[in-house]
């Protein structure tokens, strides 16, 4: 007994520990307007500066605001910080006019000095930013980076609320970089306060501000009461459950519990074949593309009629089968929504025996058995085998390799490493040199070019193209890049995934954004 | 027994050390570069390389080691690569929830292992042993995650009696630790229950039933203390994983402890995360190793640690 007392005891003092820990319950007053959400996993930044992926920028476009923004269901540029811009006829100069009434949720107003800041924090080593990248084109920025200069000095302030951009060279794309998070403006007081702690001390000026945030289980954002927008959010405040697998998503769904939720593969049928529930799936296609790459300098890649023959050999409307058929098939690289897509693209349809006849030309004997490298994955794993299956048929004996994401991007980086891997890339930029010359460029070799492709005049095309601010003719030449990179086949072009989500009845203007997480000022709840 | 303690405490720390240094060897020859784990898959080649410059990764390993030590005993587990915060605030933060639910899951097991182990012994060979022995063996064979997932749906879903999932307030507690003791109350009361049957065949038992005891005042009065001496070893051990995290049961029902961290940190590679939570591991373990010990003294007055014969 004197055992049980003890661990009795033990579990009190925890018990207690535990819930100063957990934080009160979230609790609003009766009609609160509440969109509840939940996630697998923990959001894990809040700092601009700091994340690149969609679960931190989420809640980050939702606290803090750039210069320009995309529109909620598409990829078109708005104000958002700036209410009008102009951009030089070469590209070099970019000119931003600030609305005045913009605040930071601690009521201090926002400035062109807090976008400018924001630049350089990234910009600076010592942030360690994944968006630094992005900004090294802006004048002065390598003196900035080096530590020659204290400032940037190709941001200009004439006035508190202009903002002028000098670049180094022309960059059409330019302002769609300061649609990124990073870019948004933080109040440099509060970011010298925490530091590296900023990100759970997140003060933006953005719709939303930060209320709680507990490692593991939640996230609170309420409304900011200084948001410029008249009328916004609607939504008086958002509380995203961290942890909840699909499964548990689903149920706490069913349950009424969250508002919108992700349907797990199971149930994604039932739900399309129930009026009911099929009303209240929204979908838009991703500027994704899937695909399986083959590394162009190892034997037998090396020869185009062997990479023609596996883009022949995999049947793509299978794999879409089985995703529940949440994909569109690829003809090539670029993804439908993306500017500069064309839907003429042909592709290469399924024709095994084509492929066999290819492969045979190329002399590859039977038996060949390269080696795939893939995500650890369910949904990965089934595809692999669906294309294993078809390889099969061809007389290719596939052998499948599923690694963790970290093994997979360093071992898809060696030259003379990977045979072939199955990826996916998502556009940063609504624009074509975001695909083709991050991925077939053969200054992108060891970083994204990881099939090793090269090909002159793809590279010559790219080069011509990337300086041209006139829309029609820029994408006329990477029509020409991508019809070439098609022919050559250092992809099997696979699918462009469809996102799908349901929503409760009762939550309205949910939309899912092509690019970017869905933006929540304009969601609103009806009484329910 | 001071000695005796400040000896183990010794050993402890080599444990601590060997598993650091085993842990930071298997880190390091993983195929995976942490500047692209922190970095992400777009990075540039310059951004990878400015970071592998500030983290100190090119440097040899047993550089990187040597100040990732010193940087341990201070107590700074570094920062997370994904999570991009204190491994010590995360590992802080996550273990409460973790140790409540691990504590009041080993108690519950420990009530139902007794209590099973004690009536079965007490009705040895008779209809209710063997009933206890088969629903002991069932508790013993469930799969926690299928348990779980059943209770979640059940309890959870359909009674909606408890809440689904999550950690919030005494009730969401429930489910998980009824997940987690039945398993570990099915053993333990097969251990009891042989170790019970041991005892009661030796001699001072048989001493007291001679002088007039009954059976069931011979078990508790005087069998009790030395048949639960291999239940507390388990125990302790268990209790030991138990507050290290338990990946399935937290995972089921989102239950924010050090489990579910230490499988998100593997499944991103997250180095310093990993680290850290085999390092904590280590130490949970360490330390209940050493309690085990002390508690047997307490239990039996007659083992004298450290002592020769």
């Amino acid at each position: 007994m004197r055992n049980a007392d003890f661990l009795l005891l033990c579990a009190l003092l925890l018990a207690v520990a535990a819930a100063c820990k957990s934080g009160p319950p979230v609790q609003f007053p009766p009609g609160t307007r509440v969109l509840w959400l939940a996630a697998a996993d923990d959001v894990p930044t809040l700092d601009p500066a700091v994340g690149y992926d969609s679960a931190s920028w989420a809640y980050e476009q939702a606290i803090f605001d750039t210069l320009v923004r995309y529109g909620d269901a598409n990829v078109e540029l708005q104000p958002d910080l700036a209410l009008s811009w102009e951009i030089s006829k070469d590209a070099t100069r970019l000119t931003f006019h600030l609305r005045r009434d913009a605040r930071f949720s601690n009521g201090r107003p926002v400035t062109g000095a807090d976008v400018k800041y924001a630049i350089e924090r990234v910009l600076k080593p010592s942030t360690r930013s994944q968006g630094a990248e992005y900004y090294r084109g802006i004048a002065g920025a390598a003196d900035f980076v080096a530590g020659r200069a204290r400032q940037v000095a190709g941001i200009e302030l004439p006035d508190p609320y202009t903002i002028v951009f000098h670049l180094t060279g022309p960059d059409p794309i330019f302002i769609h970089k300061l649609t990124m998070p990073f870019a948004a403006a933080v109040p440099r007081e509060v970011t010298e306060k925490w530091g590296e702690d900023f990100s759970h001390h997140a003060v933006g000026s953005g719709a939303f501000k930060l209320s709680q945030w507990i490692s593991g289980q939640r996230l609170v954002l309420v409304r900011n009461p200084y948001y410029f927008a008249g009328g916004l959010p609607k939504l008086d405040a958002v509380v995203e459950l961290t942890g909840v697998n699909e499964e548990l998503q689903w149920l706490k769904y069913e349950a009424g519990e969250i508002d919108v939720s992700s349907v797990p593969s199971p149930e994604f049928p039932a739900v399309m074949k129930s009026p009911r529930l099929k009303a209240l799936t929204i979908h838009n296609v991703t500027v994704t593309t899937n695909y399986l790459g083959m590394n162009c300098q190892m034997a037998p890649f090396t020869d185009v009629r062997v990479r023609r023959a596996f883009n022949y050999a995999i049947d793509k409307e299978k794999l879409l089968a089985l995703l529940n058929g949440r994909g569109v098939v690829a003809r090539g690289v670029l993804p439908p929504g993306l500017p500069g897509y064309t839907p003429d693209v042909t592709g290469y349809p399924y024709d095994p025996g084509r492929a066999q006849r290819l492969l045979e030309e190329a002399g590859v004997r039977k038996g060949f058995a390269p080696v795939l490298w893939m995500r650890a994955d369910q949904t990965m794993l089934l595809l692999a085998q669906s294309v294993q299956q078809d390889l099969a048929l061809v007389g290719v004996n596939l052998v499948l390799k599923p690694v963790a994401w970290g093994p997979l991007l360093d071992a898809v980086r060696q030259p003379h490493n990977t045979q072939m891997f199955m990826l996916a890339w998502e556009a940063d930029f609504p624009d074509p040199e975001n695909f083709l010359e991050v991925l077939f460029s053969k200054r992108q070799w060891r970083s994204n070019n990881d099939t090793f492709f090269y090909d002159p005049q793809v590279d010559r095309l790219m080069a011509e193209a990337a300086p041209i601010a006139d829309l029609a003719r820029r994408f006329e030449l990477y029509r020409e890049a991508e019809r070439i990179i098609i022919g050559q086949a250092p992809w099997v072009f696979l699918y462009h995934p469809v996102n799908y989500l349901i929503r409760q009845p009762w939550v309205h203007d949910y939309v899912i954004n092509p690019m970017r997480p869905t933006r929540l000022e304009k969601v609103w709840i009806s009484p329910h | 027994m001071l000695a005796y303690v400040l000896r183990r405490l010794g050993f402890g720390i080599v444990v601590l050390v060997g598993t650091s240094i085993i842990t930071f060897i298997i880190a390091f020859v993983v195929p995976a570069d942490p500047a692209v784990t922190i970095a992400g898959a777009k990075a540039d080649p310059q951004t990878l390389a400015l970071i592998r410059t500030q983290l100190g990764l090119n440097q040899p390993i047993y550089v990187q080691y040597a100040r990732y030590l010193a940087r341990v005993v201070q107590g700074d587990l570094g920062r997370s690569y994904i999570l991009r915060q204190s491994v010590t605030r995360l590992i802080a933060e996550r273990f409460p929830a973790t140790a409540i639910l691990a504590l009041c899951a080993m108690a519950l097991s420990l009530v139902l292992g007794v209590v099973m182990g004690v009536v079965a012994a007490a009705y040895k060979e008779r209809a209710i042993d063997n009933i206890l022995l088969v629903v002991s063996l069932a508790l013993i064979s469930l799969p926690v995650f299928w348990l779980g997932t059943m209770l979640l749906i059940g309890a959870g879903f359909y009674l909606r009696s408890f809440p689904l999932g999550g950690f919030s307030g005494a009730r969401s507690l429930i489910l998980p630790t009824i997940t987690l003791a039945l398993g570990s109350g099915g053993y333990y009361s097969r251990i009891l229950h042989t170790s019970l049957g041991e005892v009661m065949g030796q001699d001072y038992i048989r001493t007291a039933l001679g002088k007039g005891l009954s059976r069931r005042q011979a078990m508790l009065k005087h069998a009790m203390a030395n048949a639960l001496l291999p239940l507390v070893t388990l125990a302790g051990l268990d209790l030991a994983g138990l507050l290290s995290g338990v990946v399935l049961t937290e995972t089921v029902f989102n239950w924010p402890g050090i489990g579910r961290l230490a499988f998100e940190a593997i499944f991103n590679l997250d180095i310093p995360l990993i680290m850290g939570t085999v390092l904590f591991s280590a130490f949970l373990i360490v330390v209940a190793n050493l309690l085990v010990d002390l508690l047997y003294v307490w239990l039996d007055p007659r083992i004298r640690l450290g002592e020769q014969p």
